[in-house]
């Protein structure tokens, strides 16, 4: 897809919102470009829910730029949500009404119509009773309502704030496909979460935010070049000495056995000596998000300090 | 045995505690306000009568209004200061006693167990009938508490105080009995609301009982703890006895809700929630539709109740044609608050524009839950969404107020009632005062307070403002601030369209400027 020629989905420059004297919002910068699936990720109180409701227009901003669908998501926002899916993190439902019910005047309050939705098929899948009222749906439940209501049409843009919390992992594979079938058709996914491993398997890109600030920003696979492999190695011949190789990290060495973190303008340098020293077995695993999440906490910390 | 009991049980006084500190607000406010309405009536009305003479007239002149016996209950000793004083505060305030009871029975057990809470603390080492043991202990306790405070202050207003421990007693037993059927109501239907509604109806039943009861046959107040109220005769001869009766009702009514509970699980009703439609109604696709089906349910029952309040009053009336004849009676019950009809529907309608609150009160929860937050982030414009409540709230008003004109009306002509007055009009005057309540509510959603139970602090306001202006001589000023203090009392006086259109432009001015608020501000 021309990503060039096609304005952001979303676009954030400096946004500041601020409740009282605290700051949830500092200075944000967002961008999502049309037709990916980018991670918002965050531990609780970083500030996301904050970011979607600026987004949504329900909360004002204080100052920044905020473009929505090439809109201006607090003067516009009616119209802007015809185009658009989302699932709050804490789905409430009413109590007197249906899952069905609910599902259906979600649809037909975006302006399409259930019948010509997938609804039928989402309940199915994530194996919902759209009989039961809302006051006697579980938490899961509840979010599955609003996921089969967000899915079952064809938005451009799926604001999805924390949305597997309480699904099983069945159901989180299911969650998986629908996401993975709305970024086929080209819709845009801005998916926040502070679940690493479910970001790591969807998102293009992700965005780390803490107190309402972003930390880290990119391809996924250019912010592993900025971390470190770990590498385990069993050797055949003498263990070299690797202390005070540049870029390397963790050294531990037990018999033949050797393990270390290394970063990546350090790798030809280790790998080379690996080798020369004759290697059994090597196996080397790039970071998980958990670890790039650690890295980015201890970076901004340390540079607290 | 023992051992069972008490593991059910577990834990209440720690929830006791709880409860007490949730309601560290609301219910000393409301015993405070309620205990002031006692010891204002009884510090004023001696005052208002010359002698004795003067007060066996008033007392009698009442006593030979079915209208005011319906609404009141009957002065069983004419010659009682006390009696005459406490008119107002024994049958028809005890109802105000009810609903508060049942308000704090309801919310520490049915509710709770709605919004999940109850789940919560059931995961600990708490018992499964603790919740409810705590809300009933703490009700009894504020009971005592209630009871003793009206006692002393009436005492202390110069009333006798033996009558006055009678009659702190008979509220107390209301109140316990409220409690227990409260407790009863918790366990029917896994709605909040609607063990709210079966508290109201059975309540609005025993007030219609006894009203029916003092204005024919006898027995039927006997049936009703209201009109026990009456009966005690807490300022002339006591019947000690019947003091008995309130325990004792009570302690039946726990015992069917203990039984009760026992016999569903929790967050469960008695009554089986039906399985609703698969699908949606194409007609529910609006924040307006969404509204009127969210409240569908409240707005049948209070139509039943507004218009069978209606007709019963409607019937009662025309036995007040001849003592209109005289001149004295007439200016009598006129002090008392307008004549006949009107002051049925000076009472009727405020309790209506109660409604219009509780509609705003529920778009506030709404926005707390995150409802509004779903909404919103479809094509639904914050105007319609905020539009859709306070039409909801302000034409179900007016609604209700013409079901009970016309309800009075059917009652009025089915007794053969002289010369109908046009009692829809008369019901229909109090609409621009109920819709400034509302408009006030809307304001303070639309401003966007915390807790959005603070709605209820204007009509509690102005209830108050209105009856202590009967009491205490007020600046005019301050009783101005009421909008119901403008309404003229239709049928009696004449309609105005002054008032009408004064108070309607006051509720659209607040209206526009609620609108123009809550397009600024955050949701959530």
């Amino acid at each position: 897809m021309d990503t060039e020629r096609t304005p952001p989905a979303i676009e954030i420059r400096g946004l500041v919102k601020t409740f009282g004297s605290f700051r949830a919002l500092d200075e944000l910068d967002l961008t999502v470009t049309t037709g990916e699936v980018h991670g918002f990720l965050g531990p609780n109180g970083a500030g996301k829910s904050t970011a979607l409701r600026v987004i949504l227009g329900l909360l004002r901003k204080d100052s920044g730029e905020v473009r929505l669908l090439g809109g201006d998501p607090w003067s516009d926002a009616a119209d802007l949500h015809r185009r658009l899916a989302y699932v709050p993190g804490d789905v409430s439902l009413w109590p007197n009404l249906s899952g069905g019910e609910t599902i259906d005047l979600l649809i037909r309050m975006r302006g399409a119509d259930p019948a010509q939705s997938r609804r039928a098929e989402l309940i199915e899948r994530f194996s919902l009773d759209p009989t039961k009222r809302g006051r006697a749906y579980s938490k899961g439940n509840r979010q599955k309502v609003a996921l089969v209501a967000a899915f079952a049409t064809d938005p451009d843009l799926l604001l999805l704030d924390e949305p597997t919390s309480g699904l099983d992992p069945l159901m989180e594979q299911v969650f998986n496909d629908c996401v993975a079938e709305h970024t086929a058709r080209g819709a845009t996914v801005l998916l926040s979460s502070h679940i690493l491993s479910e970001v790591d398997r969807l998102a293009d890109r992700v965005t780390i935010i803490r107190e309402g600030r972003v930390v880290e920003t990119g391809r996924l696979t250019d912010l592993r070049h900025l971390s470190r492999s770990k590498i385990v190695a069993t050797l055949s011949g003498t263990v070299p000495d690797l202390t005070g190789t540049p870029g390397i990290h963790d050294l531990a060495v037990d018999g033949r056995q050797l393990n270390c973190t290394v970063d990546p303008e350090g790798l030809p340098v280790v790998l080379t000596a690996l080798t020369s020293a004759g290697v059994e077995a090597l196996t080397s695993s790039p970071p998980t998000l958990e670890e790039l999440f650690l890295d980015a906490y201890r970076d901004r910390a340390g540079a607290g300090r | 045995m023992t051992t069972r009991s008490r593991s059910v049980t577990t834990g209440w006084p720690l929830l006791l505690r709880l409860a007490l500190r949730q309601d560290r607000v609301v219910a000393p406010v409301a015993i405070a306000v309620l205990v002031l309405m006692s010891v204002a009536s009884a510090a004023a009305t001696p005052g208002l009568y010359a002698d004795e003479a003067d007060r066996v007239h008033a007392a009698n002149a009442l006593n030979a209004s079915p209208a005011i016996v319906a609404l009141y209950g009957p002065v069983l000793d004419v010659t009682s200061v006390g009696e005459l004083s406490m008119t107002k505060m024994t049958v028809l305030y005890a109802v105000f006693v009810a609903v508060l009871f049942v308000v704090l029975v309801r919310r520490h057990t049915r509710v709770d167990e709605e919004n999940g809470r109850a789940e919560l603390v059931g995961g600990t080492a708490v018992g499964r009938d603790a919740p409810l043991a705590a809300a009933l202990v703490e009700a009894v306790l504020l009971a005592l508490v209630l009871g003793l405070l009206v006692a002393v202050g009436n005492t202390a207003s110069g009333l006798e105080a033996t009558g006055s421990l009678a009659f702190g007693a008979v509220w107390a037993g209301t109140a316990m009995v409220a409690s227990g059927i409260a407790a009863v109501a918790a366990q029917l239907s896994a709605s909040a609301r609607t063990c709210a509604a079966f508290a109201a109806g059975a309540i609005g039943l025993l007030f219609v009982l006894r009203a029916v009861g003092d204005t024919g046959p006898q027995w039927l107040s006997w049936l009703s703890p209201l009109g026990w109220n009456t009966q005690v005769r807490a300022y002339g001869e006591q019947r000690w006895w019947l003091l008995l009766l309130y325990p004792v009702l009570s302690a039946a009514l726990v015992t069917v809700a203990v039984f009760l509970r026992g016999r569903r699980d929790l967050g469960s009703g008695l009554v089986p929630a039906r399985p609703g439609p698969a699908t949606g109604s194409p007609r529910l696709a609006d924040a307006l539709s969404l509204a009127v089906k969210v409240h569908a349910t409240t707005v049948v029952l209070w139509s039943v109740a507004a218009g069978a309040l209606g007709v019963i009053f409607g019937m009662i009336a025309p036995g007040i044609g001849d003592l209109l004849d005289s001149e004295t009676a007439q200016s009598l019950i006129d002090e008392l608050g307008g004549a006949l009809v009107a002051a049925i529907l000076s009472v009727v309608a405020v309790v209506l524009s109660y409604f219009s609150v509780a509609v705003i009160n529920h778009a506030g929860r709404d926005e707390a839950d995150g409802r509004a937050e779903i909404v919103l982030s479809t094509a639904t414009s914050r105007t319609a969404w905020f539009a859709a409540s306070a039409v909801v709230a302000l034409v179900g008003t007016a609604w209700l107020l013409v079901l009970t004109g016309l309800g009075l009306w059917i009652g009025y002509v089915a007794a053969d009632g002289p010369g109908v007055g046009n009692l829809l009009v008369a019901a229909l005057a109090w609409a621009p005062a109920a819709w400034v309540v509302g408009a006030l509510a809307v304001l303070t959603l639309a401003v966007g307070v915390r807790r959005s139970a603070l709605v209820w602090a204007w009509p509690a306001g102005f209830l108050t403002l209105t009856l202590i202006g009967d009491l205490v001589d007020l600046p005019g000023w301050v009783k101005g601030l009421s909008p119901y203090s403008h309404v003229p009392s239709v049928p009696a006086d004449n309609w105005s369209w002054g008032s009408a259109g004064g108070l309607t432009a006051v509720a659209a001015g607040l209206l526009v400027v609620a609108w123009w608020r809550f397009r600024e501000r955050d949701i959530g």
